[in-house]
């Protein structure tokens, strides 16, 4: 059975399975799911997509970036050009988007990633704030008008799809030699150029497929608001991929995840607070950073948790017999 | 045999020099430890070997092939490796995998490797894998791969550092005070250790200031003082030398110690 797991093709199958089976049953929550509630899923799928990416940067790698919005503004108006001036399909639109951004990743990545920790912050925020004025400026994105008449093409279940082949891409990124070179990275640069890890080359990779998650996301963003502006990307939206990521533990998946899901559908649960929302939003970031200071699930070894519990069952039940 | 030359190496910090043309061979296969009072440039040197700095004069080779120039990522894949005064290992990451980084640069998997899983990649991991456990069974450290390495004791986080800088099978190794904060048990335990990995055919390059594990392993000594190398030679000649007891204990004159 586990030599059978470990087939290529066998597992190749399997990924095509899961794929096809996330989209089949997110279509039927689709279908039964009122509206509301459906673009609340949908927005928590995008948001995830985006704070994968962070995650690789910021979690992984161990670079601050509070530039992340501006690589999703990058890709939405690049799908948005694409799919509206030169009828591009919709997929193809998100791709092209997500491409725009990871080359825009790679060529601010070789002047910036020389910096570290705190610069590097407020350089990607200098970066952020030359993106947005930059559309707010330019002729084809509609300056600060916005952008209108984009196709409302994303679904749930392409949302769902994408956002699960990045989970699983990033997991198996995660458990690769430029995965571990990433996380040597964060550990400590000088010793991971010691045992001869290029760091420049892992902090530009790790930027580029970061970007590329987060111009996927503003794509699909774009497509789902089916109108954008400048001010949709501006330093908030950083900020808000950034909270999902550190409240959910920086470097874990599994957290990003449940990040995700917590971040994007507590201030649609605390609507009724009216006012007084974003203070209880606020209010319970502060909470939960209190308690869990390195987010959710920050420090967890997901695998390790889930082994012991299963042994204490199994232990319980020997117990019992006996 | 030489493996690795300094070749009249000299490195400034503004109007300190911490290095002052050095001249040093070390040989295949040998142990050559290097000493000198606090401050004499010992790590210096090393980081000079591992191009963390560039010397502003002279050259450095390993095997004839120049150093000098070289980013610090590519001296590894070179063939040397290091461990550091103050530890530095991944100390959120398992043992395991602070070792699996140490064979980075034996590795080729890129980044559509790691998307696709082919065979070819699977097959690298589990090479990998098992060379980091055969590093660790070497080190007596392989019952403890799981633990995050920052939960290791002191010695054991140094063996994880040796072990981390062997198993990309180095031509030399280099240690800086691998005997700093040990127990004297723990001393004898690592001068073992040492001779072990010299066995397997490593040569061995040590910056200590414990002479009694100096002057226990080492076949050569080389002693700096102020950046300059004043003596080179068995722990024996080297004990008796002079210029080493002046520079250890002073020369009884008052004013040779004061810097000019």
């Amino acid at each position: 059975m586990k030599k059978l797991l470990d087939n290529w093709l066998v597992q190749f199958l399997l990924f095509l399975c899961v794929l096809g089976l996330t989209a089949f049953i997110t279509d039927a929550i689709g279908d039964v799911l009122p509206p509301y509630l459906l673009m609340i899923g949908l927005f928590i799928g995008i948001n995830l997509i985006m704070a994968l990416g962070l995650n690789l940067i910021t979690g992984v790698t161990g670079q601050l970036s509070l530039g992340h919005a501006a690589f999703m503004s990058i890709g939405a108006y690049a799908s948005a050009i694409a799919t509206v001036n030169y009828h591009v399909p919709f997929l193809g639109g998100v791709l092209i988007g997500g491409l725009v951004a990871c080359l825009f990743g790679i060529v601010i990545g070789f002047p910036t990633l020389r910096l570290t920790g705190d610069y590097l912050a407020i350089a990607t925020l200098g970066f952020a704030e030359i993106v947005r004025v930059q559309f707010t400026n330019m002729k084809i994105t509609n300056g600060a008008i916005g952008f209108l008449g984009i196709q409302g093409s994303t679904t749930f279940p392409i949302v769902m799809t994408i956002a699960v082949i990045t989970i699983i891409l990033m997991v198996w990124l995660e458990n690769s030699r430029n995965g571990r070179a990433m996380l040597a990275i964060r550990e400590d640069e000088i010793a991971s150029s010691a045992v001869g890890i290029n760091t420049t080359l892992y902090k530009i990779q790790a930027f580029a497929i970061g970007a590329f998650c987060a111009g996927v996301g503003g794509a699909l963003f774009a497509h789902t608001t089916t109108f954008i502006q400048p001010t949709d990307f501006g330093f908030m939206k950083s900020v808000d991929i950034l909270s999902i990521v550190v409240l959910g533990g920086l470097g874990s998946i599994p957290g990003t995840v449940i990040g995700a899901i917590v971040l994007t559908a507590a201030p649609e649960i605390l609507r009724p607070l009216a006012n007084y929302r974003m203070m209880v939003y606020g209010v319970l970031l502060v909470i939960i950073m209190i308690f869990r200071p390195y987010g959710l699930l920050g420090g967890v070894n997901l695998r390790k948790a889930v082994r012991r519990a299963f042994m204490l069952t199994k232990k319980k039940q020997a117990g019992r017999e006996e | 045999m030489s493996l690795l030359t300094l070749d009249n190496v000299t490195i400034r910090f503004g109007g300190l020099t911490a290095v002052d043309t050095v001249n040093l061979e070390v040989k295949q296969g040998e142990i050559l430890a290097l000493i000198g009072p606090n401050g004499a440039g010992k790590s210096t040197v090393f980081n000079l070997i591992t191009s963390i700095y560039q010397p502003t004069e002279g050259k450095i080779s390993l095997d004839g092939k120049a150093l000098t120039g070289i980013p610090t990522h590519k001296i590894a894949d070179m063939g040397i490796t290091r461990t550091f005064q103050t530890i530095r290992l991944f100390p959120e990451l398992s043992v395991l995998d602070n070792v699996k980084i140490g064979a980075h640069c034996r590795g080729k998997a890129g980044l559509l490797q790691a998307f696709t899983r082919l065979p070819s990649m699977k097959r690298e991991e589990a090479e990998m894998e098992e060379n980091a456990i055969k590093a660790l069974e070497f080190l007596d450290l392989d019952a403890k791969k799981e633990d995050m390495a920052k939960n290791l004791s002191y010695g054991e986080q140094r063996r994880l550092e040796i072990a981390r800088a062997l198993v990309s099978k180095p031509k030399i190794l280099l240690l800086d005070e691998p005997a700093a904060g040990m127990n004297p048990q723990e001393k004898v335990v690592l001068m073992e250790m040492i001779r072990r990995i010299r066995d397997t055919g490593i040569t061995i390059f040590l910056v200590e200031h414990d002479m009694k594990l100096v002057m226990g392993i080492s076949e050569r000594i080389a002693v700096l003082d102020y950046g300059k190398l004043i003596a080179e030679g068995t722990p024996l000649e080297v004990r008796s030398n002079k210029a080493v007891i002046e520079a250890y204990l002073g020369s009884g004159k008052f004013k040779s110690r004061i810097r000019r």
